[in-house]
C-alpha cells in the first residue's frame, strides 16, 4: 500500500464522522462486489463455479451488513441522525470483462481489500478501538481466503495464460482509473462552458419568467 | 403480422416488451436482470430477453417503440430551468449534461441495441403509452382511462377515451402540477427515498390522523371539478423534479432525517406519521376527484388506471368502491416499466395488428431453471432433494411455522411478488411478521406484508374479492378474519392477491385447505434489502445464503441450507 494511500487513509478516519463515511463506503463496496458476484454465478457455465462466486458475495453480503452496522454505531458516536440510502455501484465486471478477466479482477481486489484491512486493523488497535480493529481482522481472514481462492480459480481457468491474463487486467484497471480522471476532468470543462451558457441564456429566462404561465 | 419491442428507459424502471402476431409475449424489467433496483439504463439485458423468449433475433423485428417523446422531454427539461434560472443553475446543468449526453440520442442507441435501421425506431408519447398499458391489458371495448404519474413529457395527469384499437386524449394537467411530483416531495420530506419510499409512506400513513390535511391542502389544491393545482413554491422545482424547499418546512415542521431508525412511540415519528396519514387522505380524494371527472367526461362503466401514482393501492380500492364504475383495471406493472408494453401494444396496432387478449398473468418473464438450480444448490454443499409434491411439502412447512422462498415458472411483470418469486409463511402467526421484518426484510416494523388466498375462498376472509384487482394485487381489501394478524396491517386491511389457475402458489393454497388450514398465505416478494426481486435460480440461491429463512423450493427442488 503506498505512502499516499496511506496517508489518505488514515485522514479519512480523523473524527467519528469520517469513520462512520468511510465504513459506510466500504459497506456499499462490498455490496457491489456482492452483486457482480451473484451476476457471475448466473453468467458462467459452469454450476461448481456458479457454486464458488454465490458463496463468495455470501461473505460480501455479510462484510456490507457488517461495515453497515458498524458506520451506524459510529454515527451514533458521532451525533449524526441517520444517512440517506446509498446505492451501491454495479460494474457488471463479468460481462464486460469475460470469466477469466473477472476472476483476476476479483483476484486483485481482495488481495488489495485484505492488505488496506491489516493496516486499518493495525491502525485502530493502536488506537485501543478494539472493535473496530476486531472488524477489520474477522474481514481480513476472508479477504485471504479468497484471495486464495481466485488464485487458485484463476490457473483452473486459464492454465499457462494465468499471468497474462493477470496483467490484462492490471492494464484495464489502470485504463479505468484513466477514463475516471477523464471523466472527473470533462466536469470541471462542461461546468464552465454551463456558466457561460447560463449568462448568455439569462434574457432569455428573464423573458420566460415574465410570459409564460405558472 | 408483426413483431414489435416496446422499451421504456432513461429515468427509472427501464424494461422491455414484445409483441408478436398481436400477442404479448414476454415483459421484463431491467433491474432484475441487472440486479440493480430501479435501473434506469438502456435495457439491454431485458431486451435481450424478451428476443429469446420471443424466439425471434433483433433485426427480425419490424419496430421498436420507446415510450416517450425524447425531444419533448428536454424541451421540458430546458424550459423548466430556464423558468426557474438562476436557481436552477446547478439542477439544469445536470440535467442538460444527462439529457445531452445519452437520453437525447436513444432512438438511435435502440436501433444499435436491437440491430435494427433507425427508420424503425419510433416513439410514442410518455401517457399514451401508459394509457395503452391499461386499456389493452383491460381487454375491453370501451373505457375511461386515467393515467397519473410524476411527469411525462409535460403531462402529468391524463384523461383518455379508450375504444376498440385507438385511444384519444381528452384532457390533461401539465408539469409542475403533479400529484407523483406532490408525493414524490413528501416521501422525501419524510426521509424516505423517492421512488421507492413511496410504498412506506403508504404504510406509515396507517399509524397516523389526516391532521395536516388542511395544511397539506395549501400545497394540494383540490378543485370541484377534479382538477388539482400544486403551490409550486412548496416545491424545490428548481433542484429537480422531487424535492420540496423551506417553506413546505415551514409549514410542517422540519423534515425527518434521511435513515433515522423509526420508533412511533415517540411523538416526533407519531407526527411524521400524521403528515403521512394527511398525505395519503389527499392524495386518495386527488385520485377519486380525477376518477370521477374521467366517468363524467366519457360515460364509459370501465376504468382502466395506468402511471406511478396507481401504485397507490388504498386510493384504488377507494376508486373502485366510491367512483361509479362498474369495472376498474389497474396495469400489474403500473409505473413507467408498464410503458414499455403499452408503447409495444400501440406499435403493432400502428403495423395493423389485432389488439392483445385481455392480460391475465403477469407472469411474462423469463422461466426459472431448476435443473440448473439443482446443480449449482449441489456445488453448494447444501441439502437438495426433488420432491414429489412440493405443493404439499411446502404446505407442511408452513403449517409448522417455518418460512419458505419460492421460485418458480416466468418471473412477474411488475412490482408486485404474485406467487413467482415469493417469499411465504404462515398469514396466523403474529411472530412471523416480526420476524421476516426484522431478520430477513430488515425493512422498517410499520411495513404490511400482503396475502395470497385462492380466489375461490377469498370472499369468506376478505371484503370486495376476488375481483380484477386482486389477481395483481393492485387494491386493498378489508380483513374480515381477526385469525389473519400477520398479513393485516394497522387500518384493519391488507393488499390481498387472489391466486387463479394451477400455478405452484395456487396448488400450494389447495393442499393448506386439503389439511383444513387457512388457503392463505403471507406472501412477499422474493428480495433482499434494497435489491430487486430475484429472477434465476443463482439469485434465489443466493437470497437463501444470505437470509435465515429455512427453504427454499425452485419448483419441485427442495433446498436447504445444510453443512457448506
Amino acid at each position: 500500500m503506498s505512502l499516499v494511500a496511506r496517508t489518505l487513509g488514515l485522514a479519512s478516519w480523523a473524527s467519528p464522522a469520517r469513520t462512520s463515511r468511510r465504513l459506510a463506503l466500504f459497506a456499499l463496496a462490498e455490496e457491489g462486489s456482492m452483486i457482480d458476484l451473484r451476476i457471475a454465478a448466473r453468467l458462467t457455465s459452469s454450476p461448481e463455479r456458479a457454486a464458488t462466486y454465490l458463496a463468495h458475495a455470501a461473505d460480501e453480503e455479510r462484510h456490507a451488513r457488517m461495515f453497515g452496522a458498524h458506520a451506524r454505531e459510529w454515527a451514533e458516536r458521532a451525533g449524526l441522525p441517520g444517512a440517506a440510502p446509498e446505492h451501491a455501484d454495479v460494474e457488471h465486471l463479468f460481462e464486460r470483462l469475460g470469466e477469466e478477466r473477472f476472476v483476476a479482477f476479483v483476484h486483485r481486489g481482495e488481495r488489495r481489500g485484505r492488505v488496506q484491512f491489516e493496516h486499518y486493523r493495525d491502525h485502530f488497535a493502536r488506537r485501543g478501538e478494539e472493535k473496530t480493529a476486531a472488524l477489520f481482522g474477522a474481514i481480513v481472514e476472508d479477504e485471504r481466503r479468497h484471495e486464495e481462492t481466485s488464485a487458485a480459480l484463476l490457473v483452473a481457468l486459464a492454465g499457462p495464460r494465468a499471468s497474462r491474463v493477470r496483467v490484462e487486467v492490471a492494464l484495464w484497471e489502470a485504463w479505468r482509473t484513466w477514463l475516471r480522471l477523464g471523466r472527473a476532468l470533462s466536469g470541471v470543462v462542461y461546468a464552465l462552458a454551463m456558466a457561460v451558457v447560463y449568462v448568455l441564456s439569462a434574457p432569455l429566462a428573464l423573458a420566460m419568467r415574465l410570459r409564460a404561465p405558472r | 403480422m408483426s413483431a414489435v419491442l416496446g422499451v421504456s428507459a432513461g429515468y427509472h424502471d427501464a424494461a422491455a416488451a414484445l409483441v408478436i402476431d398481436g400477442a404479448i409475449v414476454a415483459a421484463v424489467q431491467e433491474e432484475r436482470l441487472s440486479r440493480v433496483k430501479n435501473d434506469p439504463s438502456l435495457p439491454a439485458r431485458a431486451i435481450a430477453a424478451c428476443l429469446t423468449m420471443g424466439g425471434i433475433e433483433g433485426r427480425a423485428l419490424d419496430r421498436v417503440v420507446f415510450y416517450e417523446d425524447p425531444y419533448a422531454k428536454l424541451e421540458r427539461v430546458l424550459v423548466s430551468g430556464l423558468r426557474t434560472f438562476p436557481r436552477s443553475l446547478r439542477h439544469l446543468s445536470l440535467a442538460l449534461s444527462s439529457q445531452l449526453g445519452d437520453k437525447l440520442w436513444v432512438l438511435d442507441a435502440l436501433a444499435r441495441a436491437c440491430g435494427v435501421p433507425r427508420a424503425r425506431v419510433h416513439f410514442v408519447r410518455h401517457h399514451e403509452s401508459h394509457a395503452a398499458s391499461a386499456f389493452f391489458g383491460a381487454g375491453v371495448p370501451r373505457a375511461a382511462i386515467l393515467t397519473v404519474d410524476g411527469v411525462g413529457e409535460w403531462t402529468t395527469t391524463a384523461i383518455h377515451l379508450g375504444e376498440g384499437s385507438a385511444i384519444h386524449m381528452l384532457e390533461s394537467i401539465e408539469h409542475p402540477h403533479s400529484l407523483g411530483l406532490f408525493y414524490a416531495a413528501l416521501t422525501a420530506y419524510l426521509g424516505f427515498e423517492v421512488n421507492e419510499g413511496e410504498q412506506k409512506v403508504m404504510g406509515l400513513a396507517a399509524f397516523g390522523r389526516p391532521t395536516r390535511r388542511e395544511d397539506l391542502e395549501r400545497v394540494c389544491r383540490l378543485e370541484r371539478d377534479g382538477r388539482f393545482a400544486l403551490a409550486t413554491e412548496y416545491l424545490a422545482e428548481h433542484v429537480g423534479e422531487i424535492a420540496f424547499s423551506p417553506r413546505l418546512e415551514a409549514l410542517l415542521g422540519p423534515a425527518r432525517s434521511p435513515g433515522a431508525p423509526w420508533d412511533l412511540t415517540r411523538a416526533a415519528d407519531r407526527a411524521y406519521a400524521d403528515v403521512a396519514a394527511s398525505l395519503a387522505s389527499l392524495t386518495e380524494d386527488a385520485m377519486l376527484g380525477l376518477a370521477r371527472r374521467a366517468r363524467s367526461l366519457t360515460g364509459a362503466d370501465v376504468l382502466c388506471l395506468a402511471g406511478g401514482v396507481a401504485l397507490n393501492v388504498v386510493a384504488n380500492a377507494r376508486i373502485a368502491r366510491e367512483a361509479g364504475f362498474a369495472r376498474v383495471f389497474v396495469h400489474p406493472a403500473p409505473g413507467d416499466a408498464g410503458g414499455a408494453l403499452g408503447a409495444a401494444i400501440l406499435g403493432a396496432i400502428a403495423l395493423g395488428d389485432p389488439r392483445p387478449a385481455a392480460l391475465t398473468s403477469a407472469a411474462l418473464g423469463p422461466a426459472v431453471d431448476a435443473a440448473r438450480g439443482m446443480a449449482v444448490a449441489r456445488a453448494l454443499g447444501l441439502t437438495v432433494a426433488r420432491v414429489g409434491d412440493p405443493a404439499a411439502a411446502i404446505a407442511e412447512r408452513l403449517g409448522r411455522g417455518e418460512v419458505v422462498a419460492l421460485a418458480s415458472g416466468r418471473l412477474e411483470w411488475g412490482p408486485r411478488a404474485l406467487g413467482q418469486r415469493s417469499l411465504l409463511a404462515d398469514p396466523t402467526l403474529p411472530d412471523t411478521r416480526d420476524r421476516i421484518n426484522r431478520a430477513i426484510k430488515r425493512r422498517e416494523p410499520f411495513r404490511p406484508f400482503a396475502p395470497s388466498v385462492l380466489a375461490t375462498q377469498a370472499a369468506s376472509a376478505f371484503d370486495d374479492a376476488p375481483s380484477e384487482l386482486t389477481r395483481f394485487m393492485t387494491t386493498v381489501c378489508r380483513v374480515r378474519d381477526p385469525a389473519l394478524g400477520a398479513v393485516t396491517h394497522e387500518d384493519g386491511a391488507a393488499r390481498t392477491h387472489t391466486v387463479e389457475g394451477d400455478g405452484l402458489l395456487a396448488r400450494v393454497l389447495e393442499a393448506r385447505l386439503a389439511r383444513g388450514e387457512k388457503p392463505i398465505v403471507l406472501n412477499t416478494s422474493l428480495n433482499g434489502r434494497g435489491e430487486p426481486i430475484c429472477a434465476g435460480a443463482e439469485d434465489a440461491l443466493g437470497f437463501l445464503l444470505s437470509h435465515p429463512i429455512d427453504a427454499l423450493y425452485i419448483e419441485d427442488v427442495a433446498i436447504e441450507r445444510g453443512s457448506r
